[in-house]
C-alpha cells in the first residue's frame, strides 16, 4: 500500500491525476465555503448580471439569468460524484458476486448470468440509459438506476473471467481437495486475485460514471433544472455560440477535468498493480 | 474452413438469442413503469376514449407474455407497429434516420481505425520516449470528455473561429441527391456528382471526428498496451537478433499479433459510438436518429422506442460479427484450429 | 594469424534502476577463434545471456543499461560501428539461436514465411520460390522430414524439437562466422536435446561458423566444446580448453559445479557447497590462444 501511494506520488502524470481529483473532490465537498455565490446553485435569477464573460468576481461569467458558472460547477461536481459512489456501490457488488457465480458453477446458471450480461452489453451503454430514463421519470434516483443497470455486467464480465482463470490454478484445487466450502473458495481464495483489476476499474469508471451522467443530461434525460449539472449546462449553452462560449466552454472542460484525473490515477493503477482492463 | 463456418454458425445463434433478449428487456422496462402507458403516452389532455383504444391497439389489456407474443409474430413480418410521435409506421421512420446515423458511425468508425491504431503503434515503437508520452496523454484526454464536449470544442474552433467547416447538416442545399442508400457517400457517387460527394464529405469531417475523438484514444491505447506487451515476447528478440530495422519489426512483427485483442474492444468501442451519435448529432444538426430517438423517448412511445433500440442492437450485433469473423480470419491459430498437434 | 571471430575485453555491464545500481558483468574477457566452438558456462543470473545480447548489440539501447569495455568482431570494434552498420551485421554475419523454440517464431506467420524474410536478410530480391527452394535444402541438413507441409505450417503447428531445428537451420542459413547459442533446447526433453544439439554441431562445422554456446549443463557443455569458459556472479572464473577445465579444475566454484553433475549411475545429486571462495583468483589454464593466463 505505501509502495503504491509512493509511486502514485512519484510519476508525474498519477500526481497530476491525484491534483485534478483532489481540487474535484474538495471543490464539490467544501462548495458552500469555495464557491463564490452558493445560492446560484438553486432557482436565482439576477439580471442586472447576465451573460457576462469571465470577469471579477464571475471568474467563469454567469449564465443567462445571471448565475455565477464557476458556483455552479462545483455543485454539479457533487451531483455528479454522489451518482458516481452510489453507481459502483450497487453495480460492483453485483456485478462481483454473479461474476464469481458465474466462472465458479458450471452448466446452466453460468450460461443464464453471461447470457444475460450479453444482452445488457449488446445495447449502447448511452441508449440503454436513455431508454430507462426516459420511460421512468428523469429524476437523480432513476438516473442512479439506468447508469447502474448499464454498468454491472462489465464487473461480471470482469470477475466471470478472473474466476475462471484461477479456478484452475493449484491453491483453489487444494482448497478444494482439502474440503473448503464453496463460500470459503469464492470470497476467500478467489475474490483477492480479483481485487486489483476491480479497484482499477472503479477507479477508471468512476471517471466515466462522470461522462455517461453528463450524456444523459445534456440529451435533457438527466438531473433536471434548477439542480446544476454539467452536461445540461452545456446543453444550454450550446445554443448561443460562439458569442457566448462560457456557456458551453467552462462546464465541458470542468467534465473532462474530473473524467482526465480520475483516468490518470485508473492507468497508474493499473501499470501498478499489472491489471488488464 | 470448417472451423471458420461453424464459429459463423455458433455466432449467429447466440446473436439472434441476445436480440430476443434484448427485445424481452425493453419490453420489460416498457411495461412495468409505474402508471398507464397508454395514458402517459397521449398526454392528460386525451380524452378516456382514446386512451382506452390505445389500450387495445397496444393490447395493453392481455397477459405480458400474450402481448410479447404479439409483438415477436409482428415483428417477423417486418412490423414493429405505428409510432405515436410521427404516426407512420416505425419501420418508415427509422428507415428515413438511420443512414444518416449509420453513415456518421460508420465513417467515425474508420476514423478511429485509421488514425488509432498507427498512433498507438507509434506509441509504443517509441515507448518511454516524447512522442509516446505525448501520444498517451493526447489519447487519455480524447477518452476523457464525452463526445458533445469535443463536437462543441471543434465546433467553436473549426467552424466559428476559423471558418473551414459547416456548422450544421449533411449537405448543402444546392445539391439535390436521390436517395438510394441513404448514405449520402454512396449516393453521391451512384449520381456521378463527385463535387457533391466532396460536399457531403466536407459535412461530415467534423461531426465524425468529433464522435471519434474518444475512440481514437482508445484504439491507441488499447493497441499501445498489447504491443508494448508484444515488444516483450521471445519473437520479437529473435527478429531483432536478425537484424530487421525497428519499422520493420513495428509493423510486421510485432503489430499483428497486437492487433488481435485490439479489434475485440474496437468493436465494443463502436457500440459506444452507436450511443454516442446521439450527442453529437445533437450538436451539428445531423438529420439521423437522435432527434427522432430522443423524441420518442420524451413522448414515452413505447413502439418506435422498442424498435429503435432494437435496431442500434441488430445492428452493432452484426458489426461485431463482422469483427468477431475478421478475428478468425487474422489469427491462424483460429484459422487452422482442425490443423493443430 | 586472423584476427579472432569474437573477442571481448574487460566488459562491464551494468542495470542502473531508479535508486540502485546493480553491476552484472565484471571486466569479462573472452575470445572466440574462427570455427571455434566455445561454451560459457554458469548457473542462470550470472550473467551469460545478457552477454550474448550485448554482443548482438540488442541491450544498448534499453535505458538504465551501462557499458564499458571493448567488444571486437572479426577484427571491427562494434562501439566504432554506426547502429545501422551495427545492425546489419545481425543475421548475416552473426546470428543467434534461443532457448525456446516455439516462442521464439512469430505466431502470425508460417515457417516458409520466416525463413523466406531471414534468407533476404542476405539476398534483398530473394524471389519467393528461390527461397522455398533454400529453405527445403536447409531443413533437409537439419533432418526435417516432409519440408513442403514445414514450410506451410505456423510455429504451434509443430513440435518443440521441430522448430528448434528450423531454428537452428535459421541461424546458418546466411553461413554467419558467428552463432550465439543461449542454452538452446533448454525448453526440450533431454533425448531431443541431445541430437538438436548434435544436429547444431555437425551443421556449424560444415558451414565453417564460430559458436559461442551459452548453457548451465556442464555435461552438455564437455560433448560440444573446443573450449570453456566458467562465469560466475559476472566474473569469469576459469577457462581452458574443455580437456583441461573438466580434467584438472582450479577454481573452488568449477568443482563444485563438476561435483552437482547429476550422475545417471545413480548416487543422487550431491549438494553444491554453501560456501564458495570467491576471493579465490580466477584459473586460466594455458590454452595457446590469445588468452593471458
Amino acid at each position: 500500500m505505501k509502495r503504491i501511494v509512493a509511486i502514485l506520488l512519484l510519476n508525474p502524470l498519477s500526481l497530476l491525476g491525484l491534483v485534478l481529483v483532489s481540487a474535484v473532490v474538495c471543490g464539490a465537498v467544501f462548495a458552500d465555503w469555495i464557491a463564490p455565490f452558493p445560492e446560484h446553485r438553486g432557482a436565482v435569477v439576477d439580471f442586472s448580471n447576465f451573460n457576462q464573460p469571465p470577469n471579477w468576481p464571475y471568474i467563469m461569467g454567469t449564465d443567462l439569468v445571471g448565475r455565477d458558472i464557476f458556483s455552479r460547477i462545483l455543485y454539479a461536481y457533487r451531483i455528479s460524484l454522489l451518482l458516481g459512489v452510489v453507481v459502483l456501490v450497487i453495480a460492483v457488488p453485483i456485478g462481483v458476486i454473479s461474476g464469481l457465480a458465474a466462472g465458479y458453477l458450471k452448466g446452466w446458471p453460468s450460461f443464464v448470468i453471461m447470457r444475460i450480461t450479453d444482452v445488457f452489453l449488446s445495447i449502447p451503454p448511452l441508449v440503454l440509459a436513455m431508454s430507462m430514463m426516459g420511460l421512468l421519470e428523469p429524476t437523480l434516483i432513476n438516473g442512479m438506476l439506468a447508469v447502474t443497470a448499464m454498468w454491472w455486467p462489465w464487473y461480471t464480465r470482469l470477475v466471470y473471467n478472473v474466476t475462471r482463470a484461477e479456478k484452475q490454478e493449484g491453491y483453489v484445487l487444494a482448497a478444494e481437495t482439502l474440503g473448503a466450502s464453496t463460500p470459503h473458495i469464492l470470497f476467500r481464495e478467489i475474490l483477492p486475485n480479483c481485487l486489483p483489476p476491480i479497484l482499477t476499474k472503479m477507479t477508471l469508471d468512476f471517471g466515466f460514471v462522470i461522462l455517461i451522467a453528463s450524456s444523459l443530461s445534456f440529451l435533457g434525460l438527466g438531473v433536471q433544472p434548477p439542480t446544476p449539472d454539467l452536461g445540461s449546462m452545456v446543453a444550454d449553452g450550446a445554443k448561443y455560440l460562439p458569442d457566448s462560449w462560457w456557456l458551453t466552454v467552462f462546464p465541458g472542460l470542468a467534465i473532462l477535468v474530473a473524467v482526465f484525473g480520475f483516468n490518470l490515477i485508473g492507468d497508474a493503477l493499473r501499470d501498478i498493480l499489472g491489471a488488464e482492463s | 474452413m470448417i472451423a471458420l463456418t461453424r464459429l459463423i454458425a455458433k455466432r449467429l445463434a447466440t446473436a439472434s438469442l441476445v436480440l430476443i433478449g434484448v427485445s424481452m428487456l425493453i419490453f420489460a422496462i416498457a411495461r412495468v413503469i409505474p402508471g398507464d402507458p397508454a395514458r402517459i403516452a397521449l398526454g392528460p389532455n386525451a380524452t378516456n376514449e382514446q386512451v382506452a383504444k390505445l389500450r387495445t391497439e397496444l393490447r395493453l389489456d392481455d397477459s405480458l407474455p400474450a402481448q410479447y407474443a404479439h409483438f415477436v409474430s409482428e415483428l417477423l413480418q417486418g412490423n414493429l407497429g405505428v409510432s405515436l410521435y410521427t404516426n407512420r409506421p416505425v419501420t418508415t421512420d427509422i428507415a428515413q434516420f438511420l443512414p444518416a446515423t449509420l453513415e456518421l458511425v460508420f465513417v467515425a468508425g474508420a476514423l478511429m481505425v485509421l488514425i488509432g491504431l498507427p498512433l498507438g503503434m507509434l506509441s509504443a515503437r517509441f515507448e518511454g520516449k516524447w512522442a509516446d508520452n505525448l501520444i498517451r496523454i493526447v489519447s487519455l484526454l480524447g477518452v476523457s470528455a464525452p463526445s458533445f464536449v469535443w463536437a462543441v470544442i471543434l465546433m467553436l474552433l473549426f467552424a466559428f473561429y476559423l471558418p473551414l467547416f459547416p456548422i450544421a447538416g449533411r449537405i448543402s442545399e444546392q445539391y439535390a441527391i436521390d436517395p438510394v442508400t441513404g448514405f449520402l457517400l454512396i449516393d453521391t457517387l451512384l449520381a456521378g456528382k463527385p463535387w457533391a460527394w466532396l460536399d457531403a464529405a466536407w459535412h461530415i469531417a467534423l461531426p465524425a471526428f468529433a464522435l471519434a475523438l474518444s475512440g481514437i484514444g482508445q484504439a491507441a491505447r488499447l493497441t499501445r498496451a498489447n504491443m508494448v506487451e508484444t515488444y516483450n515476447t521471445p519473437y520479437i528478440e529473435m527478429a531483432r537478433s536478425y537484424g530487421f530495422s525497428e519499422g520493420r519489426i513495428a509493423r510486421r512483427y510485432a503489430f499483428k499479433p497486437s492487433l488481435i485483442p485490439s479489434l475485440t474492444i474496437i468493436g465494443l468501442d463502436f457500440a459506444a459510438m452507436l450511443g454516442n451519435a446521439f450527442l453529437v448529432e445533437a450538436v451539428f444538426a445531423w438529420p439521423g436518429l437522435s432527434r427522432y430517438g430522443v423524441a420518442v423517448i420524451l413522448r414515452k412511445d413505447l413502439n418506435a422506442i422498442l424498435g429503435t433500440v432494437l435496431v442500434i442492437s441488430a445492428t452493432f450485433l452484426i458489426v461485431n460479427i463482422l469483427v468477431d469473423l475478421l478475428i478468425a480470419w487474422l489469427n491462424p491459430r483460429i484459422r487452422h484450429a482442425e490443423q493443430q498437434p | 594469424m586472423s584476427a579472432p571471430t569474437l573477442a571481448i575485453d574487460n566488459l562491464d555491464l551494468s542495470f542502473k534502476g531508479l535508486l540502485s545500481r546493480t553491476q552484472v558483468l565484471h571486466g569479462v574477457t573472452l575470445t572466440v577463434e574462427p570455427g571455434e566452438r566455445v561454451a560459457l558456462v554458469g548457473e542462470s543470473g550470472s550473467g551469460k545471456s545478457v552477454l550474448a545480447r550485448l554482443v548482438l548489440g540488442l541491450l544498448q539501447d534499453q535505458r538504465g543499461v551501462e557499458v564499458s569495455g571493448r567488444i571486437d568482431f572479426a577484427g571491427t570494434e562494434l562501439d566504432q560501428l554506426s547502429r545501422t552498420a551495427r545492425r546489419a551485421l545481425r543475421g548475416r554475419d552473426m546470428s543467434m539461436i534461443f532457448q525456446d523454440p516455439t516462442s521464439s517464431l512469430n505466431p502470425m506467420f508460417t515457417i516458409g514465411n520466416q525463413f523466406h524474410e531471414v534468407l533476404q536478410r542476405r539476398k534483398p530480391n530473394l524471389g519467393s520460390d528461390q527461397a522455398h527452394d533454400t529453405a527445403r535444402s536447409w531443413l533437409d541438413r537439419v533432418a526435417i522430414p516432409d519440408t513442403d507441409r514445414v514450410l506451410a505450417s505456423y510455429p504451434f503447428q509443430l513440435s518443440g524439437g521441430m522448430n528448434q531445428r528450423v531454428m537452428i537451420a535459421m541461424a546458418l542459413a546466411n553461413n554467419p562466422s558467428l552463432l550465439l547459442a543461449d542454452e538452446p533446447g533448454t525448453a526440450l526433453d533431454v533425448t531431443v536435446q541431445a541430437q538438436t544439439l548434435e544436429l547444431m554441431r555437425k551443421l556449424a562445422e560444415d558451414v565453417g561458423t564460430a559458436v559461442l554456446f551459452i548453457s548451465h549443463n556442464l555435461g552438455v557443455v564437455r560433448e560440444f566444446a573446443d573450449r570453456v569458459y566458467v562465469i560466475h556472479r559476472g566474473h569469469i572464473v576459469e577457462s581452458g580448453q574443455t580437456a583441461d577445465v573438466f580434467g584438472n579444475p582450479g577454481h573452488p566454484y568449477t568443482r563444485a559445479l563438476l561435483a552437482a553433475i547429476p550422475r545417471i549411475t545413480g548416487e543422487g545429486i550431491p549438494d553444491l557447497p554453501e560456501q564458495i571462495d570467491l576471493s579465490h583468483p580466477p584459473v586460466h589454464h594455458n590454452t595457446g590462444s590469445a588468452d593471458h593466463g
